[in-house]
């Protein structure tokens, strides 16, 4: 067939066109095709058991007995009746600010002493972040041993002390303290390479200004160190309450949530009802209270960051 | 080309001949337990050398979860699993595991009946889904010296007698506490605590139905308070391996729940402070006859499993009382079958076997029903609140009944 010469024409201008279109697609949105993995990583890993959770917390779900009714606000409701609950959302409370405040005090005490130079420091720095690198169940393995009220360590220097020992783990008012002193032992050093990594990307020059200026130690302290190490303060508060606010291993590990309900915490409530009793439902009702109890928490610091960019 | 190409033809090809034809994947538990099994899984391949067994050695918990995960999708990782007694009737009214007698297994009578029982579902004599496998009963031990030094009732018969045996010696010899027990929440406590309960003769469920609101419960639960006073500080919060240093050390007069498998270190000079002092009997009873708990270990087939005939070889191996008597003989294995238990070699090496076999045939096994680690769970929580003074034994046992029947109502 031989087509009229007004035909080819149209139909290469159309051509051309579908290719330039084409080009311009590429250069403008090819990108997506880079983000693609990442998306359907986030959308299965993140996005997907996410909503269930939200779905599923309207449920009264147990695989195992077959149970799959929609019960509304029901878990909710029971939830927020339930004493180990209600203890559990207390204690974790509890347990994420007075170890996340006392953490980054710390850190913020060992980062300033190691951001001056001194002999040793080389050793000392590995020795002091050595106790982030060690299983958690090995740790608390060791601490349940020396927090033993007969034979522990503790007890054991309190006596020939001529003191009283000291319940640990058995006191109902003591036994959370006990397991946050565990985790300040781990978890300082983390927040102490943070501050000490902001401590030293602080320019030299600015002390020196100031010293010039005759400023002095708490001085230079509170108007430069402490402004320009703001951020990586709330980072190290940020990433440490998260951290804190999950709170089960050592629990687990330590005191079991005892003695009665004195260690219980939220993700400890999580993990007995869905994967212990398989109570899916009421478990994802305890999951979604404590995704908006971490998420406040996070856009509160969050935002103080950000203000501070503006 | 082609002549390496041939080679490494011919290589694969011995290499597939040389490996074994058949697989079994066992999922068990740790420690001494999977150390046993492991002799009798080594024992097996040598005598059946086309046959390849992985044994998976995993902690409690960790062994539960995976099961039932598994099991209730039908993945059929696992060919033979390991289930404490108390599972069994979930795994086996669900249908996970494969019947042994539609399999072509015939009973075998020399199986302590209180263990096979628990082998059946339903319980006691229906369709046969397991094997008892570790004849694991909880055990009383008490220190035979000392009791003998106070004048006081040995053996003690009664709870009663217990509980003045324990003050007579807490407040009489120093440095030696009346009693221990396993007090941490949850499962710990609610072992510690059964035999107790049933010697005053109430119970849990019954018939379906929550029985546990009654005065004997209370009356138990007020029992276990009085006994707490003679206990170490911290009991609260003691699992098996406190329980078991505070035994070897010779620190305590009584303890109301060993197990077989700690026992043989008792007689061990190296680890024990109290060898020969400890004598090991049926836990007392009061109102009831002697309660101990059962704590038979299990071994049942998967129902994915593809691999069913030879997985039944294996069971039936592993239980055989040859090698039963072989793995007590080395490890100090339970053994489930009655002429393993009295078999004179043994008796002769273990000295309290005669009871722990009266133990085994006196005992009760935890109620039947599909959601008891939810009910042993919340009995764990209440009775650890009354333990420690939070509520009182009523309201410990008015609350967890309610809650419990919540749970049995769906």
């Amino acid at each position: 067939m031989v087509l009229p010469p007004l035909f080819i024409i149209s139909m290469e201008t159309g051509n051309a066109v579908r290719r330039t279109w084409k080009r311009r697609w590429g250069q403008r949105y090819s990108y997506l095709l880079f983000l693609l993995p990442a998306f359907v990583v986030v959308i299965f890993l993140t996005v997907y058991p996410l909503t269930r959770v939200f779905y599923l917390s309207f449920y009264r779900y147990n695989p195992i007995r077959n149970i799959d009714r929609f019960v509304g606000f029901g878990n909710y409701t029971r939830l927020f009746s339930d004493r180990f609950f209600l203890i559990g959302l207390k204690n974790t409370f509890l347990f994420s600010v007075g170890a996340t405040m006392t953490e980054v005090i710390l850190g913020l005490g060992l980062a300033l002493l190691f951001n001056v130079k001194f002999r040793g420091r080389k050793l000392l720095l590995p020795l002091v972040i050595f106790p982030m690198m060690f299983s958690t169940m090995v740790i608390c393995a060791i601490w349940r041993s020396m927090y033993h009220y007969e034979y522990g360590i503790f007890n054991y220097a309190l006596r020939s002390l001529g003191l009283d020992p000291v319940k640990w783990l058995i006191d109902r008012n003591l036994a959370l303290w006990s397991v946050v002193l565990v985790d300040i032992w781990q978890w300082t050093p983390m927040a102490f390479l943070i501050l000490l990594a902001g401590l030293q990307s602080i320019p030299v020059e600015l002390y020196e200004a100031a010293r010039v200026d005759g400023a002095t130690g708490v001085r230079l302290f509170r108007h430069i160190t402490l402004p320009l190490l703001r951020n990586h303060i709330f980072l190290a508060l940020l990433l440490r309450s998260i951290d804190t606010f999950k709170i089960f291993d050592k629990v687990y590990a330590l005191t079991g949530g005892g003695p009665g309900t004195a260690t219980e915490t939220i993700s400890f409530y999580i993990y007995r009802e869905g994967f212990r009793y398989f109570n899916v439902g009421r478990a994802s009702a305890a999951a979604v209270v404590m995704f908006f109890a971490v998420g406040l928490v996070s856009v509160l610091y969050i935002r103080q960051v950000w203000r501070r960019e503006r | 080309m082609r002549k390496i190409l041939l080679t490494l033809l011919f290589f694969l090809c011995i290499t597939a001949l040389a490996l074994p034809k058949e697989k079994l994947v066992i999922a068990g538990r740790d420690g001494g337990y999977g150390a046993a099994l492991q002799i009798a899984v080594d024992l097996f391949m040598e005598r059946n050398p086309d046959v390849k067994i992985e044994l998976l050695k995993l902690p409690y918990k960790g062994l539960y979860e995976k099961l039932v995960i598994d099991l209730s999708a039908g993945i059929g990782a696992y060919d033979i699993v390991m289930l404490d007694d108390p599972w069994a009737t979930e795994f086996m009214s669900l249908g996970w595991l494969a019947s042994l007698e539609e399999l072509g297994y015939t009973l075998d009578p020399d199986f302590v009946s209180p263990a096979l029982a628990v082998c059946h579902y339903p319980y006691p004599d229906g369709v046969l889904y397991a094997l008892p496998h570790v004849g694991n009963v909880e055990l009383f031990a008490y220190r035979k010296d000392l009791f003998e030094k106070y004048g006081l009732k040995s053996p003690p018969e009664t709870w009663a007698d217990i509980l003045q045996a324990v003050a007579v010696i807490s407040t009489k010899e120093p440095g030696v506490h009346g009693v221990v027990f396993r007090g941490r929440k949850g499962n710990p406590i609610v072992t510690g605590f059964l035999p107790i309960l049933w010697g005053f003769g109430a119970d849990i469920v019954k018939d379906g139905e929550v029985v546990l609101n009654s005065r004997e419960a209370v009356a138990a639960l007020k029992f276990f308070l009085l006994l707490k006073q003679y206990a170490p500080e911290g009991v609260e919060i003691y699992n098996s391996s406190e329980v078991r240093e505070a035994l070897l050390a010779g620190d305590v007069a009584v303890a109301i729940e060993v197990w077989p498998a700690w026992v043989p270190d008792l007689d061990n000079p190296e680890k024990s402070k109290v060898v020969g002092k400890v004598e090991i009997i049926p836990a007392p009873g009061l109102v009831e006859k002697s309660s101990p708990m059962l704590g038979t270990w299990l071994l049942g087939i998967s129902s994915a499993s593809r691999n069913k005939e030879l997985a039944l070889k294996f069971l039936e191996f592993v239980t055989s009382a040859e090698v039963q008597k072989l793995l007590t003989l080395q490890v100090g294995h339970a053994p489930t079958r009655k002429s393993v238990l009295t078999d004179p070699e043994v008796v002769a090496k273990y000295r309290w076997f005669p009871n722990q076999l009266a133990a085994l045939e006196a005992a009760v096994p935890r109620p039947r029903v599909l959601v008891w680690s939810e009910i042993e769970g919340i009995l764990g929580e209440y009775l650890q609140l009354a333990l420690i003074g939070e509520l009182s034994p009523e309201e410990a046992i008015g609350e967890a009944t309610q809650r419990i029947a919540e749970v049995l109502g769906g």
